[in-house]
């Protein structure tokens, strides 16, 4: 008798255990037969116009089904998700230090030879293969944005101030505003990736982005060439407000939104966001003028936005599909007009008032990429350049950047 | 004798396969990750021996974090079990609307500590900093998240505000095994309020009290969701606790077999501590 119990409780628990196994073995085709694609997107600005991208293309696709998967702090997710091998079927990300490491252990699908690059601008993918180092192309660029010093168009014609094409003219504009009891710039370095945004542009103009293919080689130092950077970062921090460690990316935009601050040196990707505090706020964008010759400063207009498909999904063909539906002139005209950004595609135009300063510069070609980009984010520079500006440091602050490189140097 | 047992043990079987396959099969694979430089993802990877603990010694960072939560350890397990001491021998005594007290000093528990953490995030940001202004207290006036200095504190305000919770119930617990028998006899002999507490009640929880520090001491150890709503570690490196450490640096940094190491070190000295807590503090259970 206990026996026979005991058996027919095994098999219970045996089919138990094989149907649980089994359920969460569904492989890219669901009940309804259609073809399952996830849509891994890193910014959280922009999950609203993929989501109605998206809906367009499963209405068109009876046989696709594309699902967006938009978690905070996207890229560590996306790292751990690949050390448990369930990499998702395409990946929009920046062309940042997280792709070109992802690049380099092939978790990426080579895409040189794809029809998709076509109609793609080949200076991005350019770009791309001097972040991977690698020759093949395994992202395709969809969206670029540009870092500079964004201005309430309002205020400034209040007090008459004329927009600074030097870095002498940023500082004495910045010093009226401030004479007039009113904040030159507002800070938000609580979230230590702000701090970043003056560095981007600084080392780029000033020293140029080769300094970081040398550094990789230990040919040049942080402490030979970046004395100047450090320098020119700390002398913005007299022109903040008196909490600048205290406000955040989204106290920031709310606060510029509603005129608190004449200037904000952010990038473009945060225009939807302000829009969204006040959508009537009258924005400029000037790029950062990080010297005193005005036909040296080049704009700081990186990739933000690429597509890589997993090198091992079973739904290639259709993953293809949607990235190709993305780029057509009408999705991607759509996702910059709403995201502010500006197209890879070669001959789609970005119109937005806010930034028509901007596209001479892109338009000549007159751009470099962001300096962290080619830091290891290992280095964790948001946090060394964070410490640097509240202690003033600038000897530390440059042992420390050169120390960290090292460190992470000898630990890869 | 041993067939009447045998069910006993296949009793626990399911649990210690889960134990194992969860907990103790993920431990080896970091240790054994430990030696090697295996950046998480990649297809390859090679032995590096004793590489990286040796240049865990040498990396300031990792100090920074070793000391920075042993600071903040030791002084949210002390506030903790003092205002939870305090708190529960107050919902101990026979005060109006006792059960509704219960109830709400044990709120903070049942709370998520990440919505918790991003709620007085906004508090520290955008209404203390008024409160300050307003009352002319110059360190409150602005967001004290943001200074290098004074971070760590508002990490353990609220790290401290919810513990308390739990250790509250635990020392409640506790206090009901007294016998007021006790209590009463102490008073005829004229014992001050004082008196009775340090001789009588303190005593008598010692096995609680043993509890509530070692529990309040490993979740302290181990802060993490604190400082990710709080400060992410910031500003700079000024609040980066172990755990944090290891996981922006083997994730964000793609540093996964370096800062495996350092999770093997972080469980020896959390197991260290623990082990020591335990036999102190039950040592002195037993000579009361």
């Amino acid at each position: 008798m206990r026996t026979s119990l005991t058996k027919a409780f095994g098999t219970m628990l045996l089919c138990g255990i094989m149907a649980v196994l089994l359920s969460s073995c569904t492989s890219g085709e669901s009940a309804n037969g259609k073809v399952q694609i996830e849509f891994f997107q890193n910014k959280p600005e922009a999950k609203a116009t993929f989501d109605e991208l998206i809906k367009t293309f499963n209405a068109e696709h009876s046989d696709i089904q594309v699902t967006q998967v938009n978690p905070p702090d996207a890229e560590t997710v996306l790292k751990t998700r690949v050390v448990k091998n369930d990499v998702p079927d395409i990946m929009a990300m920046g062309a940042t230090d997280t792709y070109s490491i992802l690049a380099q252990s092939e978790i990426f699908a080579d895409l040189t030879d794809s029809s998709l690059t076509k109609t793609i601008d080949p200076n991005y993918i350019q770009m791309l293969k001097d972040v991977t180092g690698m020759e093949e192309v395994t992202g395709i660029p969809y969206a670029t944005n540009a870092n500079g010093i964004m201005y309430n168009k309002t205020l400034f014609k209040e007090m008459g101030l004329d927009v600074p094409k030097t870095w002498d003219e940023l500082i004495a504009t910045a010093q009226k505003i401030k004479d007039a009891g009113k904040i030159p710039f507002y800070f938000t370095y609580k979230d230590d990736w702000q701090t970043n945004l003056p560095f981007n542009a600084l080392g780029p103009n000033l020293v140029g982005i080769d300094f970081y293919l040398e550094r990789r080689e230990n040919k040049v130092t942080f402490k030979e060439k970046y004395r100047e950077v450090a320098e020119k970062q700390l002398e913005l921090m007299n022109y903040g407000h008196g909490d600048n460690f205290g406000k955040a990316y989204s106290d920031g935009n709310r606060a510029f939104a509603n005129g608190e601050a004449f200037m904000y040196i952010q990038g473009t990707w945060a225009i939807s966001e302000i829009r969204k505090a006040n959508p009537n706020v009258d924005i400029g964008f000037f790029p950062f003028p990080t010297g005193n010759d005005p036909s040296q400063i080049k704009l700081v207009n990186g990739i933000d936005s690429l597509f890589t498909i997993s090198a091992d999904t079973p739904n290639r063909e259709q993953a293809e599909e949607f990235i190709a539906f993305l780029l057509e002139p009408e999705n991607i005209g759509k996702y910059i007009e709403e995201q502010t950004l500006f197209a890879a595609v070669e001959g789609v135009e970005q119109d937005d008032p806010a930034v028509q300063e901007l596209t001479p510069y892109i338009e000549q070609g007159k751009v470099i990429d962001f300096a962290d980009h080619y830091i290891p984010a290992a280095v964790q520079l948001n946090s060394i350049v964070q410490s640097f500006l509240q202690n003033k440091d600038i000897d530390n602050y440059l042992d420390t950047l050169d120390k960290e490189w090292d460190k992470v140097a000898n630990r890869r | 004798m041993n067939k009447r047992m045998a069910p006993y043990y296949w009793m626990t079987v399911p649990a210690v396969v889960l134990f194992f396959v969860f907990m103790t099969l993920p431990a080896l694979q970091g240790i054994y990750y430990s030696f090697t430089n295996y950046n998480g993802f990649g297809k390859s990877y090679d032995f590096v021996g004793f590489k990286n603990y040796f240049n865990l010694f040498q990396d300031d960072n990792v100090g920074n974090a070793y000391w920075f939560t042993f600071k903040f350890a030791i002084v949210v397990t002390i506030l903790t079990n003092i205002l939870s001491l305090l708190i529960a021998l107050g919902l101990n005594a026979k005060i109006k609307f006792r059960n509704f007290f219960r109830g709400i000093y044990f709120l903070p528990n049942i709370l998520s500590v990440l919505i918790v953490g991003y709620i007085f995030n906004y508090l520290f940001s955008n209404v203390f900093p008024i409160w300050g202004q307003n009352l002319g207290i110059n360190a409150l006036s602005t967001n004290i998240l943001g200074s290098e200095s004074l971070a760590w504190i508002g990490i353990v305000i609220v790290a401290v505000w919810q513990s308390v919770a739990l250790n509250t119930i635990l020392y409640l617990a506790g206090l009901q095994t007294i016998p007021t028998t006790l209590y009463e006899a102490s008073n005829l002999d004229g014992a001050g309020k004082w008196r009775e507490f340090w001789s009588i009640t303190f005593p008598l929880i010692a096995p609680f009290f043993t509890i509530n520090m070692v529990l309040a001491m490993k979740n302290s150890l181990m802060v993490f969701d604190q400082i990710v709503a709080l400060t992410n570690g910031g500003p700079g490196r000024a609040t980066q606790s172990i755990s944090h450490l290891i996981y922006t640096g083997g994730f964000e940094g793609g540093e996964y077999a370096y800062q495996s190491a350092n999770s093997v070190i972080y469980f020896i000295v959390i197991a260290v501590i623990s082990i020591l807590q335990i036999r102190f503090l039950q040592r002195r259970e037993m000579d009361l």
